[in-house]
């Protein structure tokens, strides 16, 4: 079994062709401006969408008294909330759902296996993503060997902010890594995600030394990384790795700011100033000139 | 690898005469009305069909003509840009109710002066009683007539106006010129005998022929002169030289096979205006233009006679003139049309009969020309095949992201096998071409209405078998039932009920069809029309006595997805799960979901039980099964031409309704899918809006396994995709790549693209004389938005929006 939260097809900017992307549930860093809040938690959240609600009570009468109207308000403490299966399915206005669910291999499998046409036709396949793939526990490898001898096209988008050892087994296996590199400066990496630069940079420089096609994906992140200096940085070191030819710049945007309200959170980075005009130029001018392919929203 | 997509501009006339079709304001024209009834009144006892052909020969005779400033391409409908004319041999009752309300409509309003109004009213108070409506209805038995008239079957359109839905052998126009046929039609004339009974008929129909190609010819005479004394009078050397040109083509044309592309363009104009003075059936179509054209134009470019940008100025020009002509339907009829066009179709692209991609320059040129000018006319589509270049498909997507909903495809792969399997030839199927706006048919050898015979609501069947074989809306038992849904044991109950109530409205279809078919034989007959068409003119038979090679035509079927999504939501939630029981349904369908617990209820039916579109077995098998005992019972009947000389005389289904799904929704009661009455039903095989949750490759996929190969009358799908989503090349490759699956792996037969934002189409609502120039794609055909009425405005706004 494994840990998801959608299984999206038709998925065009995430690897070659026409792809289906396997969002796997659980994060090891905490980026304020994540797109995917409810990728973070390795358990299930709860999603609460005002506009659709009706208030026919079907979650109140499920709950374990967690959740109340008051008027026409629903109150939901989410802390207390110790059974939230309970609450799967339940509202018939799908105002209330539940994010994360273990699946089978076989059934993700089946659901990967619907496209299977377009992958062919288009070089495609599937990118597993999330949250972060390899903090799954060790079924996804299992799903992995499968795909592979079903020979269809495996990308992954990680965050590579796992110990080396969760991800050298799948080294033979993967086509494409799609492989985040946020920042390089260790400090700042630690301050915004809460995680390790170095462990990240590690594992870069690991997996090209196996020869791996990798992709060096850089959110381009306002107030983080932005800047020309830094990210001539990110680039500096992107271009340190003889298997990578191409970095792929991924905008910010805040479409993920309607779904942190749905989980009764805050989205905190959403008054983020605008990268200076010209800005962007000045980093593909750069990026080039290190011989990288580049590619904007990937 | 586009730069032939981007090398012309459009120029300053064509800007000008396109300018000037958009401004002008819909209105009526009397001219014709006033022709046909004097001739009716005054050779009344003559055969109806050399009424017609006298009735047409005075129009093409007396109507006013006139030649704008600019035009290359000439020839008008009526006696002004965008008036249409009347047609008061089908229907007048209308009329004479509607005359103060055409400018009151809220979508494709006509505006009309008093002294239209007057001359009206007096033409239609002498045809009453004399129309082809009334005709048709006489022929119904009454129970049919309450089936009509309760909306479950609708079939005014083909009551109130010609058949058309067809396409003529241009092929054979440009290659034996008019003179060509008279020649035939005066040697077939020569050998026939007389003392025998069933000639004489064929007689008075070549007679017709004779009078009204001789008409036509004269017709073309007249701008020949017209243009001649214009240029004569102008000043401007450069118009004046133009105009003699003009003159001199319309002298050749008249007569003689064209030489040359602008001859050919403008003769083919010629023809596809004439048909519809002679007849205000909409979709007639212009075929394989990119085929038959290209001769013309290869041997000009040879020769140096014409220049790439000469030519596209030509098709520009062409493009707006099909614009001009207009036609003005019932308020009724018009809400299955909306946006008002007469789906003039062109087709490129697809193969040679043996195989080889078709495409070449012209293609090229049509498409851009079609691009460039974003109109509603034509309705271009696009034959795809797998062995198309990508070259022409990314040309395509770069007129689709101009978001005017064109071209749209049709498929090779699925559709010329089906043809071959139907009996047409092999070399007849692989020169077929889209009528209308997507449905096909064998250019030049296909009867009339591949599609477009009479519309079947499928929701209004399945409550139907729902209540005892009760209708509820009228209240009438047309078809007495197994019994109640709340007495059924099981789901197989239901489908045992919507089985035996389908069979009975498909009979019920095909009886009112037989009574119009025999009313438009015997008081409509088309002249021109039918000569046009293979193999009339051997027969001595008109299309409609069965003389066209090919006979095969489709009704509409309209609630496709809904009628799936009814049948899965009951199997689950009623009998799998018992989560909603029997009496609650059906006390929830009356009350419209407005019960205590309704909405709930409701709730629950649209998002606990799947939905068609998102590629779940589950409810796309349960469509096809429901879907097939229609075809099935649609297989046991036949044309009024079988064995009266065409191949074929079948039925085969079909669902490019247009925009039906608004008013078809309007009249039914709320279904089992969730959906409330009055609301619009799902247009054509697309999914019902807002329920494919799962993006284009699902949709794909469940489209997919509908009987595509037996739907002959059109697999409609319209997908909406922001600007957005195709906005960069490897964007639009990806499109390409999934385009190509749906149509070379999964055997998928239509899909056409609106390429519009939520934003545009809600400021378009709000503000539309800013947005004249916005065009929208409605089921299967282009309509300028900001006409569509509310009603189908929302219905396309509510539609899902996939973001690629």
């Amino acid at each position: 079994m494994l840990n998801i939260f959608n299984i999206q097809r038709f998925s065009t900017h995430d690897g070659e062709g026409i792809r289906t992307n396997v969002f796997f549930k659980g994060c090891p860093l905490n980026c304020p401006w994540c797109s995917n809040p409810e990728s973070r938690s390795y358990k299930s959240d709860l999603l609460y969408d005002k506009r659709l609600c009706q208030q026919f009570g079907e979650c109140v009468k499920a709950s374990n008294g967690e959740l109340h109207f008051e008027k026409d308000l629903l109150i939901i403490n989410r802390e207390l909330i110790t059974d939230i299966e309970r609450l799967r399915d339940i509202c018939p206005a799908k105002a209330l759902t539940i994010a994360g669910k273990r699946k089978t291999i076989d059934y993700i499998i089946e659901k990967i296996e619907k496209d299977l046409s377009f992958y062919s036709q288009s070089n495609g396949g599937v990118t597993l993503t999330g949250g972060e793939p390899f903090a799954q526990d060790w079924n996804l490898l299992d799903l992995v060997h499968e795909l592979k001898a079903k020979e269809i096209d495996i990308s992954v988008e990680t965050s590579l902010y796992v110990p080396w050892e969760r991800i050298e087994p799948y080294a033979g296996l993967i086509d494409c890594w799609l492989a985040d590199l946020k920042h390089v400066d260790s400090d700042k990496f630690r301050k915004f995600t809460g995680g390790s630069a170095e462990l990240v940079m590690s594992n870069f420089r690991r997996l090209n030394a196996l020869n791996a096609h990798v992709i060096v994906r850089i959110p381009v992140i306002p107030g983080f990384n932005h800047t020309l200096p830094e990210m001539k940085q990110i680039i500096d070191f992107a271009a340190t790795l003889s298997s990578v030819n191409e970095v792929n710049f991924i905008p910010y945007h805040a479409l993920g700011e309607g779904k942190y309200k749905l989980m009764g959170l805050d989205y905190k980075y959403k008054n983020s100033s605008k990268p200076p005009p010209g800005e962007m130029e000045d980093i593909i001018e750069y990026t080039k000139s290190k011989k990288l392919q580049y590619k904007i929203g990937g | 690898m586009l730069q032939v997509q981007e090398k012309f501009k459009v120029s300053e006339r064509i800007a000008r005469l396109k300018e000037k079709v958009l401004c002008a304001k819909p209105s009526v024209c009397t001219e014709r009305a006033n022709f046909y009834t004097e001739v009716y009144q005054q050779h009344s006892s003559k055969p109806v069909i050399v009424k017609r052909a006298l009735a047409l020969e005075k129009t093409l005779n007396e109507m006013s003509i006139f030649i704008d400033d600019g035009e290359l391409i000439v020839g008008n409908h009526s006696s002004q840009l965008r008036a249409a004319p009347i047609f008061p041999e089908y229907a007048v009752e209308w009329i004479i109710k509607e005359l103060d309300e055409f400018d009151k409509r809220p979508g494709d309003a006509f505006f009309l002066t008093n002294r239209h109004k007057r001359d009206l009213r007096e033409i239609c108070n002498w045809w009453e009683g004399k129309t082809l409506i009334e005709k048709g209805y006489a022929l119904m038995s009454d129970s049919v007539k309450e089936i009509h008239e309760a909306g479950i079957i609708r079939a005014e359109g083909n009551l109130t106006s010609g058949d058309a839905h067809i396409a003529v052998n241009f092929d054979k126009i440009l290659q034996i010129g008019l003179e060509g046929y008279l020649i035939e039609i005066k040697e077939q004339r020569d050998i026939l005998e007389l003392s025998d009974d069933k000639n004489l008929k064929k007689e008075q129909f070549y007679k017709s022929l004779e009078i009204g190609l001789k008409a036509f010819q004269s017709f073309i005479r007249r701008f020949e002169r017209l243009a001649a004394e214009m240029s004569n009078s102008i000043e401007d050397p450069v118009r004046k030289e133009e105009l003699m040109i003009i003159a001199s083509n319309c002298s050749h044309i008249s007569q003689y096979s064209p030489t040359g592309f602008y001859q050919a363009l403008q003769l083919v104009y010629f023809v596809q205006l004439i048909l519809q003075i002679e007849s205000n059936g909409h979709s007639v179509s212009l075929g394989r233009m990119d085929q038959y054209l290209y001769k013309f134009y290869r041997e000009d470019m040879v020769l140096g006679n014409v220049t790439p940008e000469f030519a596209m100025e030509l098709l520009e020009n062409t493009w707006i003139k099909l614009l001009s002509i207009n036609k003005i339907r019932s308020w009724s009829h018009t809400r299955y049309s909306a946006g008002g066009p007469l789906y003039q179709n062109v087709t490129i692209g697809g193969q040679t009969s043996d195989g080889r991609d078709a495409v070449n320059e012209l293609s090229y040129l049509i498409l851009q020309s079609v691009g460039n000018m974003k109109l509603t006319q034509p309705n271009l589509s696009v034959r795809f095949h797998k062995n198309m270049s990508d070259r022409f498909l990314q040309a395509c997507i770069k007129v689709i992201e101009k978001g005017f909903g064109m071209p749209a495809f049709n498929n090779d792969e699925i559709v010329i096998p089906s043809l071959i399997d139907l009996g047409v030839e092999k070399e007849d199927a692989f020169n077929y071409s889209a009528i209308g706006c997507i449905e096909i048919a064998v250019p030049g050898k296909w009867g009339y209405r591949c599609t477009g015979m009479s519309f079947l609501n499928f929701m209004r069947v399945l409550l139907a078998a729902m209540n005892n074989g009760k209708d509820t809306m009228s209240g009438n038992t047309f078809f007495e039932g197994s019994g109640d849904f709340t007495e059924f044991r099981n789901f197989e109950d239901l489908m045992q009920a919507w089985r035996q109530q389908v069979i009975e409205y498909t009979k019920a279809t095909i009886e009112i069809d037989t009574a119009i078919d025999t009313a438009l034989e015997e008081y409509a007959q088309d002249i021109l029309c039918s000569a046009f068409v293979d193999n009339c003119i051997q027969r001595g038979k008109t299309i409609k006595e069965g003389g066209s090679k090919y006979d095969f035509v489709s009704g509409l079927q309209v609630g496709i997805a809904n009628l799936g999504n009814s049948l899965a939501a009951i199997k689950k939630l009623v009998f799998d799960e018992g989560r909603i029981s029997k009496e609650e349904l059906m006390r929830n369908l009356q009350s419209n979901f407005e019960e205590e617990g309704g909405e709930k209820i409701r709730q629950m039916l649209l998002n606990f039980a799947p939905k068609y579109g998102n590629d779940d077995d589950e409810v796309d098998h349960l469509l096809v099964e429901a879907y097939m005992d229609y075809i099935n019972e649609l297989k046991n009947h036949h044309t009024t031409r079988f064995g009266r000389g065409p191949i074929g005389c079948k039925y085969y289904p079909g669902t490019s309704s247009i925009s039906a799904n608004v008013p078809s929704g309007s009249v039914v009661p709320a279904t089992p899918d969730g959906r409330k009455a009055g609301t619009p039903l799902a247009e054509g095989c697309s999914p019902t809006s807002g329920t494919d949750l799962l993006g284009p490759t699902a949709v794909f996929k469940s489209v997919s396994k509908l009987p595509t190969n037996k739907i002959l009358g059109g697999v409609l799908l319209n997908q909406k995709l922001s600007p957005l989503a195709i906005k960069n090349d490897p964007d639009k490759e990806k499109l390409a790549m999934m385009i190509r699956t749906f149509f070379a792996e999964l055997k998928g037969w239509h899909v056409q693209y609106n390429i519009v934002s939520r934003e545009q189409l809600l400021a378009a609502k709000a503000t539309p004389e800013k947005y004249r120039d916005l065009v929208v794609r409605v089921a299967g055909y282009s309509a300028f938005f900001t006409t569509l009425s509310p009603d189908a405005q929302d219905d396309i706004i509510s539609r899902t929006e996939h973001s690629i």
